[in-house]
């Protein structure tokens, strides 16, 4: 266990060291318009010369990267350059990280929570009355566009529950509908895929085995078939946070959170690249962080998977 | 053979049971009224080609029927009670692993791949014998050493994935008899392992059976096998029982056409040089209605009569009876193929594959 959690880990800190290494390259290849403006060609040489010194960009691409690299061990993303010019990113993104992160995990618990028994009880009830109405509530959630159907929900909810259309930090009723949007698109896809899995399990032959010696229908359900449907789903639960991040970065922007959703479409309008440095590799680092729970997690329900063949036992 | 019937109790009986599916639309007659006696404390094989209904019959001993499967008439009476006539979940329970068990086929995919064999046993003493967790673990310490399998307090905590088939088949055997049924049904239970361990498994599955007095009802398209087994023999073709009689009155005087040409194509009968014999064609397809005997399409003795008139049973002994119409006094003498004299020189017929 301890080995294969060891492997991943290390597997985990590779990729996100390629991942930060690219996003640096890609965005020090963009012409250099990006960076200065559209007036940057017109600029003498010397002025032109110097504005590259100021930022370090005159040194070599390898040069310039271990650099990068020298200050993010030490905790620095850098400066910004035109969201807040030449204020380090790091105190920036101290004020707006804990909004997110709130949302975010307080999503992910709300739509872990309601969608996985949802998807079991529509498996329990397969084409009974409950499942239909699942199935038909899953259909309309997925066939609207989501800006339409977000937008929706922010108008409707807030006349109808009279909420701000607006989020307030000191004023928890203004979460409600942000975080309740952000689930309800993990919330349908949980349901739907812990149908799906519960389903399949339910034709295999343990399950028969277990009737055969008398285990009673929800027992079989509950005690059986939800683990074994949930291995594969701990697998895609890691896709689901970063559709979740993705989600709230539409989200914030809508209820004006003040949180690092809202910042990353700002800052990519504003084209200060420090900044959107710093916060692609956030998120990166959150999706691989992710998926590096997904496996662990899975390992822990399957035993199979940390499982060290001894020959002797067989 | 009628010493065999003395001090002999029915413990199952079934009676005219007809079992249909419904396939996309169509109707498909699995079972076509059989009906058959199962004797307290015998071991009663059931052999056939696969398809013939034998693991279809025996589901409905214990309600796990497929979905779409009806029992459209019959009786299955046991303890006093009429098995086809249950409907619900509940009724079921009373019988499910408390009175009748099953070990299934496939060993590798009947364990739940993600509980420890010793709660996958326990489960079944919490639930039919009311134990507790303590008294359940010691209960299935006890079974596994019963089953052979060694060192069963390590082996209590390991995941299926830690056994071998034939050990994992060993745990399915232990859950089966955990609550001491009174029928054992074994659905092929050796099919997926290797010939070494088969023979390992049987003799488990007779001690055990004697030692729990259980009547064991063996499923196995393996004729070979049957013979170490069995006390009776029934066989199976298209749906209906054409032959039953005590082991040796089926292996030395077997009577339907059918029978031989299973017998036939055992192994141990092939001669060096000579292929082994191989019934000719396929079983008949089951949608719709089969006139007369359904092996005649493929017996080449077959007569005219077994085209037109489904052939009643012959009774030839107390124990031995079947369905052909070469056991009417009317019919002509046809003689069973030479080879099967030679079984009674075989003194012991060993495991061997049967064609398919
Ligand atoms: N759920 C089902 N739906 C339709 N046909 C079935 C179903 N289960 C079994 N059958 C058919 O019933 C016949 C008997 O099957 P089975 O009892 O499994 O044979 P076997 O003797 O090999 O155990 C076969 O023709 C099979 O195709
Ligand atoms: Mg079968």
């Amino acid at each position: 266990m301890l080995e294969y959690i060891l492997k991943r880990t290390a597997g985990a800190i590779i990729s996100l060291f390629v991942v930060i290494t690219l996003i640096f390259v890609l965005l020090r290849l963009m012409p250099m318009e990006g960076y200065f403006g559209a007036e940057y060609d017109k600029l003498s040489e010397e002025v032109r010369a110097s504005m590259l010194a100021e930022k370090g960009l005159d040194q070599p691409i390898y040069v310039q990267l271990f650099n990068f690299y020298k200050s993010l061990f030490q905790g620095d993303l850098g400066k910004s350059w035109i969201y807040r010019p030449n204020y380090p990113i790091v105190k920036i993104l101290e004020k707006k990280i804990p909004y997110s992160l709130k949302i975010g995990v307080i999503s992910m618990i709300f739509s872990l929570i309601v969608g996985i028994p949802l998807g079991a009880v529509m498996a329990r009830f397969k084409g009974k009355f409950a499942d239909k109405l699942g199935t038909a509530f899953i259909a309309i959630v997925e066939a609207l566009p989501t800006a339409v159907l977000m937008l929706f929900l922010q108008l409707f909810f807030s006349s109808w529950f009279n909420l701000s259309l607006l989020f307030d930090k000191n004023n928890y009723a203004t979460w409600v509908l942000p975080i309740f949007s952000i689930s309800l698109l993990s919330i349908c896809s949980y349901a739907m895929w812990m149908r799906r899995y519960m389903i399949d399990n339910i034709n295999m032959d343990y399950v028969k085995l277990a009737r055969a010696k008398g285990v009673s229908g929800s027992r079989i359900m509950f005690r059986h078939v939800f683990k074994n449907a949930f291995v594969p789903m701990a697998q895609f639960l890691p896709g689901s946070v970063l559709s979740t991040i993705i989600g709230s970065i539409y989200i914030e922007h809508l209820y004006s959170i003040p949180g690092t959703g809202s910042l990353l479409i700002d800052v990519i309008q504003l084209q200060d690249n420090t900044m959107v440095q710093a916060l692609v590799l956030i998120y990166a680092a959150i999706g691989i962080a992710g998926m590096f729970l997904g496996d662990v997690l899975m390992a822990l329900i399957d035993p199979r998977i940390s499982f060290v063949k001894k020959g002797d036992d067989r | 053979m009628e010493n065999y019937l003395q001090n002999k109790e029915v413990i199952l009986s079934v009676k005219d049971l007809s079992v249909r599916f419904s396939l996309r639309g169509k109707s498909l007659h699995a079972i076509r009224g059989v009906s058959l006696d199962v004797y307290k404390g015998e071991s009663l094989a059931i052999v056939g080609e696969s398809g013939s209904g034998k693991s279809v019959l025996t589901k409905n001993f214990i309600g796990l029927l497929d979905k779409n499967g009806t029992i459209d008439k019959g009786e299955i009476l046991f303890e006093g009670m009429d098995l086809a006539k249950f409907k619900t979940e509940r009724e079921w329970a009373k019988i499910r692993g408390k009175k009748i068990a099953m070990v299934m086929q496939d060993p590798m995919t009947s364990l739940n791949p993600l509980k420890t064999i010793g709660w996958q046993i326990s489960e079944a003493l919490i639930l039919n014998r009311g134990m507790n967790h303590a008294q359940a673990k010691a209960e299935t310490l006890n079974i596994l050493k019963d089953v052979g399998i060694s060192e069963p307090e390590r082996r209590y905590k390991q995941y299926p994935h830690e056994f071998s088939g034939g050990m994992r088949q060993r745990v399915v055997i232990a859950i089966a008899v955990a609550c001491s049924p009174e029928i054992l049904i074994c659905d092929e239970p050796t099919t997926a392992l290797d010939v070494t361990i088969q023979a390992q498994i049987l003799s488990l599955i007779k001690d055990l059976c004697r030692k729990y007095g259980m009547t064991t009802i063996y499923i196995t398209h393996d004729l070979g096998v049957v013979a170490n087994v069995a006390d009776r023999i029934a066989v199976m073709y298209a749906g209906d029982i054409v032959e039953v009689g005590t082991s040796e009155e089926v292996f030395f005087d077997p009577k339907h056409p059918y029978t031989w040409a299973l017998m036939s194509s055992l192994p141990q009968l092939g001669e060096k040089g000579h292929e082994l014999y191989s019934i000719k064609g396929t079983p008949p397809k089951l949608f719709g209605v089969i006139r007369g005997d359904a092996f005649a399409p493929r017996n080449p003795q077959a007569l005219k009569i077994d085209y037109m008139v489904r052939p009643p049973y012959f009774e030839i002994s107390p124990t031995h009876k079947a369905r052909t119409w070469l056991l009417d006094p009317r019919a002509p003498k046809i003689d069973p193929p030479e080879c099967l004299k030679r079984l009674k020189e075989l003194e012991n017929i060993e495991s061997g594959d049967m064609d398919e």
